[in-house]
């Protein structure tokens, strides 16, 4: 969307009037939704018929006994901070874990032939296949009598199952257009196969795991369900702690449109980052397959 | 959350199959230790407390959606149990029926005495009773507690009533009173000037079919919708007795009396459907109701004006909001119905399996203390679950000082309309009958109450 926006507003002249339409319904349709979320979340009372607040939280700060608004997601005790350092720690060995396991697996199936590939890879699509909630509550039983249930690594693990195919099948595809040329003429060189894996294959599938990557984080950093099941309410993630305050369909107040945004900056800071280093290229040949 | 409950109780089945040959979850020795002697009343509170202290946390899971009532727990209760060498960890849950879940899922994993994730649980009603019926309670340990002299637990003392029948069950001293609570009413008088608010059942249908759409309640098995459609029963039943006959058991009463006693109850709820909230007016065929999912799905559109009047527990839950900007100031308290709003306690439970048993302990201890439940009436607008007639003089003058307002109505109005709650076997039975007969509209009362008794 980013892409698409940027590139629109610098061609504005040449875009006739339907383009300029369409580029005002994109824009509108993913910033829209965020409007009401800011005046929202700097809201004391916001009610109907009131087109905007009819009090702002600045103005109730001096006055309210228990922090309100934007003082409260930014206390302790509304575990935001807390949510988001799980988040990012869960989302990064996630992603770390999941290439690791990857790596090896994708290369096999570009590369080799053998029997039962194809069930192999489409066993390696099942989670994609299988709902969350069908295993969610299997593996929780199981968890709880291992011990798993409500720890880092527990949540860590099932965050691998919906993350691995997406991870498996991006770099299947970047290896199979890699050619085998350049590691075997570092083979016949003399170079050790760690050494080749290190200066000659990893950087010419960098661009390939970083996206594998980027995926594999927003996924797990956006994981409701199993999250909430494994995690038990004692870890909190930014997802869950964002359910906690939405559901039951209760007003939005300005405390949970407050979340609600903070809940978008992992992401947003993460597609600014690796938008440098990506080229559209990769994002292609990763769906592409 | 219903699916979750649903599949959760596929997941207890399979547990229970491949778990089956662990029989009855063992504990550790070490904490069956302390249970048996704590217990039988052989340990000192320093022993207690010592305990605690070496236990070094506790795990409490408590209902999380009020910022109020978080922000108190952590700036109150936290630095206390701090100061006793024990550290606080809550789990904010949106349902308490997630972790009675979880509890029965870890003892049919196996994981007995001391071995489970959860100390402490703010329960009362069909989840107590759930604990109850299975006995994953840790025992009797509420009159044990130093602060237990401000509880009446003399059964032949009227007062002790609410601390030990919850919901019409014993609690058998197996939960500690932490909060009371009562049914309320909120209006907006902006909308719905307080003379023409409905005082009694008859008038809100006359009122709703003069402003149809304009009031909803929440939707059982919600206890926020079961409390409603039971004080829609009292005001209807036919001997005029009102609460009185569901105080029995389901058992107690039977199917055929339940029948006969609900019957005009059932029938007014059916009948003021096409009124509510989406009901599509005098030809209901057109719409459907609208039943918010909890007490924040009502607080919503009372807020946005789809409905004038919205009825929950909390005593000082309007005054609490208009102060903290949920609620429009011109939002205020009726008596409604005046033929009976329930009042009950809630309380604070102990499972089986709690790790930190002795920590648990102090932790209810601790939140019964008169300081604190003072200090909880006044920051969060929570009602007393001790009893305030224990108190000194000078406790009672402080509570009267701290207490919030009643908006518009009188503690004698409403101490004159306040009637106990449902037995809590018959609750299940209740929301059980509202769910064939009102949301499946099966059509036959007496079938959906068989089929509400054989789903128990």
């Amino acid at each position: 969307m980013i892409r698409q926006r940027r590139r629109g507003l610098g061609d504005r002249d040449r875009l006739g009037p339907f383009g300029r339409f369409y580029l005002t319904v994109v824009v509108g349709m993913v910033l829209g939704p965020f409007v009401p979320l800011v005046i929202g979340s700097f809201a004391f009372r916001w009610t109907w018929p009131d087109l905007l607040p009819s009090r702002w939280w600045w103005e109730a700060r001096a006055t309210a006994r228990l922090p309100q608004g934007w003082d409260y997601v930014f206390s302790p005790i509304s575990r935001v901070v807390e949510s988001t350092g799980n988040t990012i720690l869960i989302a990064i060995l996630v992603t770390l874990l999941c290439a690791a396991i990857s790596l090896p697996a994708a290369r096999v199936l570009a590369k080799e032939r053998f029997r039962g590939k194809s069930f192999v890879e489409f066993f390696l699509l099942t989670p994609l296949i299988v709902p969350e909630i069908a295993v969610g509550l299997g593996i929780l039983v199981t968890f709880i009598q291992l011990g798993l249930a409500g720890t880092y690594w527990g949540i860590i693990l099932v965050h691998l199952i919906p993350t691995i195919p997406y991870m498996v099948r991006v770099l299947t595809s970047v290896f199979q257009g890699l050619s085998d040329d350049y590691e075997e003429q570092a083979r016949v060189l003399g170079a050790s196969p760690l050494r080749t894996l290190w200066h000659v294959t990893l950087p010419m599938i960098l661009p390939g795991l970083v996206a594998g990557g980027l995926f594999t984080f927003l996924i797990s950093s956006n994981i409701f369900l199993l999250t909430f099941f494994i995690g038990g309410g004692r870890i909190e993630t930014l997802p869950t702690l964002l359910f906690s305050r939405v559901s039951g369909g209760g007003a939005l107040d300005a405390v949970a449109a407050g979340v609600a945004l903070i809940v978008c900056i992992p992401g947003i800071v993460l597609l600014v980052i690796t938008e440098r280093f990506i080229k559209e290229e990769v994002f292609a040949k990763g769906f592409g397959g | 959350m219903h699916v979750r409950r649903s599949l959760l109780v596929i997941a207890l089945a399979f547990a229970t199959l491949f778990g089956a040959a662990q029989a009855q979850p063992q504990g550790t020795p070490e904490a069956e230790a302390f249970r048996t002697s704590f217990l039988a009343g052989e340990l000192s509170w320093d022993q207690v407390l010592e305990r605690a202290r070496e236990e070094g946390r506790v795990v409490w899971a408590h209902w999380g959606g009020s910022e109020t009532l978080n922000t108190w727990i952590d700036t109150v209760v936290k630095p206390e149990l701090a100061a006793l060498g024990i550290t606080l960890e809550t789990s904010r849950l949106t349902n308490t029926r997630d972790v009675v879940d979880l509890i029965l899922a870890e003892t049919a994993a196996g994981r007995g005495v001391g071995e489970g994730s959860t100390d402490a649980i703010w329960i009362n009603g069909e989840n107590f009773f759930t604990l109850s019926s299975q006995s994953l309670n840790f025992g009797s340990f509420a009159d044990l507690l130093p602060n237990s002299q401000y509880v009446h637990f003399d059964p032949a003392n009227p007062a002790s009533g609410p601390n030990l029948f919850d919901f019409g069950f014993p609690t058998n001293k197996e939960e500690m009173p932490w909060s009371g609570d009562q049914y309320m009413c909120a209006i907006d008088t902006a909308r719905l000037p307080r003379a023409e608010a409905p005082g009694t059942f008859a008038e809100l249908e006359t009122w709703l079919r003069a402003n149809p759409g304009r009031f909803t309640y929440v939707r059982p098995p919600h206890y926020n919708g079961n409390t409603f459609v039971q004080t829609v029963l009292y005001a209807h039943n036919p001997d005029g007795t009102t609460y009185q006959p569901f105080q029995l058991s389901a058992n107690e009463l039977g199917a055929e009396e339940f029948l006969r006693l609900a019957t005009p109850g059932y029938e007014y709820l059916q009948r003021i459907e096409p009124f509510l909230l989406g009901g599509g007016g005098a030809d209901g065929r057109r719409g459907s109701p609208i039943y918010p999912e909890d007490q924040n799905g009502l607080e919503a559109l009372f807020v946005n004006g789809e409905i004038d009047m919205a009825c929950q527990f909390g005593m000082y839950n309007t005054a609490v909001a208009v102060e903290t900007g949920r609620f429009a100031e011109t939002a205020e308290n009726v008596i409604f119905p005046t033929t009976g709003m329930i009042k009950n306690k809630n309380f604070i439970g102990v499972p089986v399996n709690a790790p930190n048993p002795a920590a648990a302990m102090v932790l209810a201890n601790l939140l019964a203390s008169p300081d604190n439940q003072i200090s909880k009436l006044g920051a969060i607008g929570y009602v007393l679950g001790i009893d305030a007639d224990l108190l000194s003089p000078e406790q009672q003058a402080q509570i009267d000082a701290v207490a919030p307002s009643l908006m518009g109505v009188t503690y004698d109005e409403l101490g004159a309309a306040t009637v106990p709650d449902t037995n809590a076997s018959l609750v299940d039975v209740i929301e059980g009958t509202w769910v064939e007969f009102i949301e499946r509209r099966t059509g036959d009362l007496a079938a959906s109450v068989a089929a509400a008794l054989a789903n128990r």
